[in-house]
Formats: structure tokens, C-alpha cells, sequence
């Protein structure tokens, strides 16, 4: 599914909640598609199971999966992906130091301008679940 | 579940453990670290039942340990400095291994054996260092313990077999809820597999807390300002700063949202914040007096 790097500053905790994120929005995990259980993650990634199911708890408050007991653990559908303003500021400073960068390296406001619509543009598809 | 409340244990007058607590949840991987004669295999000893605790208590769920043959047989653990019988072969050792703990099984010995390519035949006294820990290890793990207590185990192995025997640990935690103490000087092996962590330090347990946690609660950050105004880091327990020319490198102990609100207040130029690795906080926590250690470092 996905490798953990052990010399990368992130936690293997951190690791595998934005490697699952990842999976998820481009698709590669679809809504209803079924996680492996901590056990089988634990074993496949050799990582202690406590991570795996403290993951996989994290990713749940922050609405990407679902776990129904008995069964397993779930991929969430986008729909009931609730806008978390924590992770929006979060995105936001990201934004803001390629931001940054762009103007550094001699980008004019309003190139950076339409490259943002350029890119807004590139997901037009993306049809608006209500929020 | 082991739990050690308020351990003390001299040997001829020097205090090696004092008013020592711990804490090993059932099911987690549990790393002790600590400076050289810290106390580490005195702890794990005292956890074994090997030693007798001068004051307090060693309970694996609720009872104590010491002399306990119901307990012990429950425990698998592989000592740093490793001991079979003189004449004895790996064969030999395992059908005096099975004779004593009930739970032994011979299906798992005998595909263990397979993958770790040793001989059975031969003596183990003749093996290398390293194939008497995979020995060790073979044997200990075809027990199936409930608890595994291993001192310095992956000293001395190579990185294939390494990695061969955290799958088997980690398979058991995660198929059987085995529980895992593990002390090691390896930092950046014990980052990767445990989940929590205490730092042992003169005979006393100076941090024992989630691993997680403990790294979320200590950062290092770099920062510049371009106009510093007064104490930019008000506020906030700075454990070491060095100044770069104008970059200020600090290692910060709070939390993350309040290091980002405090230094944000003075709109810096650069913030860069890094999450610190086991063996930094190791050093912070128990070298933080000590600045030679720090300038080589840093």
C-alpha cells in the first residue's frame, strides 16, 4: 500500500495518517473501500499495531474513515468529510509560503493571481458537495 | 500488564534503583532507554523475578513476580549477556526449553529454525555471537510468551535478521496482544517500533510517557525577525538557543500551537518548526547541563 520512511523527521504515526490521506484524496482508495485491519497493516508495514490503530482513530475524528465494529474500517465518503477549520488554517499557511516563494523569485501578483484560477480551473469537475 | 511501584535496590550501599515506577500497558511495545549504568538491567531484572526488590513492588497483573513459576512461565526473555548449558546443542536446548514452559510450540521452533538457517546439531557454545542471540531468540520466541523482556537485543545482529525479528515481535503483539520491554541504546530502532517510551536515569524514571506525545511536546524551530523587539521568545521554555547570524535555532518545550502563537506575534521572516528525534530528546533530557556535549552536537 504505502512504505514508511524511518528517517524521515515525521513520526510513523503522522506517516501513516497522511499516507492513507493521500490514498484517499487521488482516489487511489475509493468511498466504502475497505482498510486492512490493524493487524494485517502492522504486519505488512512491520509497525507496532498501537500506531497503526491510533492512526486510523485520527483519521476517523478527522472524517476520512469510518469503522463499524465487527466489520472493519472504512474509506468515508467526501460528502460527510466535514470542513475541519484547523486543517483548512493549516493548508492556508502552506499556500502562503509558496506564496511567498513566488514572490521571491520575482512572480507579480497578478500572475500569481491567475495561476491560482489556472488551477482552480484544472478542477472545475469537482462537483460541490454541499459545503 | 507490569507495573514496578516504588522499587528501591542497593547493592552494598550504592543505590542503583530508588523509588523507581513503572508502567507497561498490555499489548504495547514499551522501550527503556537510559545513560550507561542508569539502572536498566537492574529494572529488567527486578521484571524477570531475578532480583528481589528491597522495597516496593514488581506486579505482572496484580501479583509479584519474584519466584512466581505460574508468572514466569509466561515471561520469555533474552538477557545481554546470553546463557546456555556448556554441551548443549540448539536441539537439545529446545527440548529442555519445552519441559519448562507449557505453552511451547514445536511447529513454530522447527519454521523458526528453517528461516534463521541454524544448526541444530552443532553446539551452541561454538556459534557466533550474533547466531547465539538468533538462538536465543528462536527459543524464546517459540515459548510464546505473553511477555517479552529483551535487554539489548538486536546488539550484535545483522540488519536482515533485525528487521526478521521485529516481524516477529510485532506479529505477536499484533495476532496475540503480547506485551514487549525492550531497553536498547539503538534510539532510532526503538522509535520505529515502540509506542511508548521511559527514560531511565540514575535509578530513577525521569520521563515515561507515550512516544508520541513526547515528541509533540518538544520542538526544535528556527526563526529570524526582521525587526526583534524585546524578548521575542517571552513566554516560552526554551531549552537551548544558539544564534546563526540572525537565524536563532531553539529547542522549545511546549506545545505546538503555543510556540506558533507566541513566535507569530512578532511576524518572522523565517519559522521553520521540526519535530525532535528520540535521540535528540534523549540528549536534551539527560545531557542538558552538560555543554560540551551540546557544542559537538549542535
Amino acid at each position: 500500500m504505502f512504505q514508511i520512511d524511518l528517517k524521515s523527521r515525521k513520526s510513523i504515526y503522522e506517516q501513516i495518517v497522511d499516507n492513507i490521506k493521500e490514498l484517499i484524496i487521488t482516489g487511489m482508495l475509493k468511498a466504502e473501500d475497505k482498510l486492512p485491519s490493524v493487524r494485517e497493516l502492522s504486519k505488512t508495514l512491520t509497525v507496532n499495531p498501537n500506531t497503526i490503530q491510533k492512526a486510523y482513530r485520527e483519521l476517523e475524528h478527522q472524517g476520512f474513515l469510518y469503522t463499524v465494529s465487527g466489520l472493519g474500517t472504512f474509506v468515508a465518503s467526501p460528502a460527510e468529510l466535514a470542513a475541519d477549520e484547523k486543517l483548512i488554517e493549516e493548508i492556508k499557511d502552506r499556500l502562503r509560503e509558496n506564496i511567498k516563494e513566488l514572490l521571491f523569485i520575482g512572480c507579480s501578483l497578478d500572475r500569481i493571481r491567475k495561476l491560482l484560477d489556472e488551477l482552480l480551473e484544472e478542477r472545475s469537475d469537482w462537483n460541490d458537495k454541499g459545503n | 500488564m507490569i507495573k514496578v511501584i516504588n522499587l528501591d535496590k542497593s547493592f552494598d550501599g550504592f543505590k542503583a534503583l530508588s523509588d523507581l515506577n513503572l508502567n507497561v500497558k498490555k499489548g504495547s511495545i514499551y522501550g527503556l532507554v537510559g545513560t550507561n549504568g542508569a539502572g536498566k538491567t537492574t529494572l529488567i531484572k527486578h521484571v524477570t523475578g531475578i532480583l528481589k526488590p528491597d522495597r516496593g513492588e514488581v506486579l505482572i497483573e496484580g501479583s509479584p513476580v519474584f519466584e512466581s513459576i505460574p508468572i514466569k512461565e509466561r515471561i520469555g526473555y533474552i538477557p545481554d549477556d546470553l546463557y546456555f548449558f556448556s554441551s548443549y546443542n540448539l536441539k537439545e536446548s529446545a527440548k529442555f526449553y519445552r519441559s519448562i514452559y507449557p505453552n511451547w510450540n514445536q511447529q513454530r521452533y522447527e519454521h523458526m529454525v528453517k528461516q534463521f538457517e541454524l544448526n541444530e546439531k552443532r553446539k551452541l557454545s561454538k556459534f557466533s555471537k550474533g547466531m547465539q542471540k538468533q538462538a536465543a531468540f528462536v527459543l524464546t520466541m517459540s515459548s510464546m510468551p505473553d511477555y517479552l523482556i529483551l535487554d539489548e537485543p538486536i546488539d550484535g545482529l545483522d540488519p536482515i535478521i533485525r528487521k526478521l525479528v521485529w516481524k516477529y515481535i510485532v506479529e505477536d503483539v499484533a495476532e496475540r496482544e503480547m506485551t514487549v520491554l525492550v531497553s536498547s541504546h539503538n534510539l532510532r530502532e526503538l522509535e520505529g517500533i515502540c509506542d511508548s517510551i521511559g527514560i531511565l536515569s540514575r535509578g530513577k524514571m525521569m520521563i515515561e510517557r507515550d512516544l508520541d506525545e513526547l515528541k509533540s511536546d518538544i520542538h526544535k524551530i528556527q526563526v529570524a525577525f526582521k525587526n526583534p523587539a524585546g524578548d521575542p521568545y517571552q513566554g516560552l521554555n526554551v531549552l537551548h538557543k544558539e544564534s546563526r547570524g540572525t537565524v536563532d535555532l531553539l529547542i522549545i518545550r511546549n506545545r505546538k500551537d503555543v510556540v506558533e502563537s507566541v513566535i507569530n506575534k512578532n511576524h518572522p521572516v523565517i519559522f521553520d518548526m521540526l519535530p525532535l528525534s528520540l535521540e535528540e530528546i534523549f540528549i536534551y533530557e539527560l545531557g542538558g547541563g552538560d555543554h560540551e556535549i551540546e557544542s559537538i552536537i549542535f
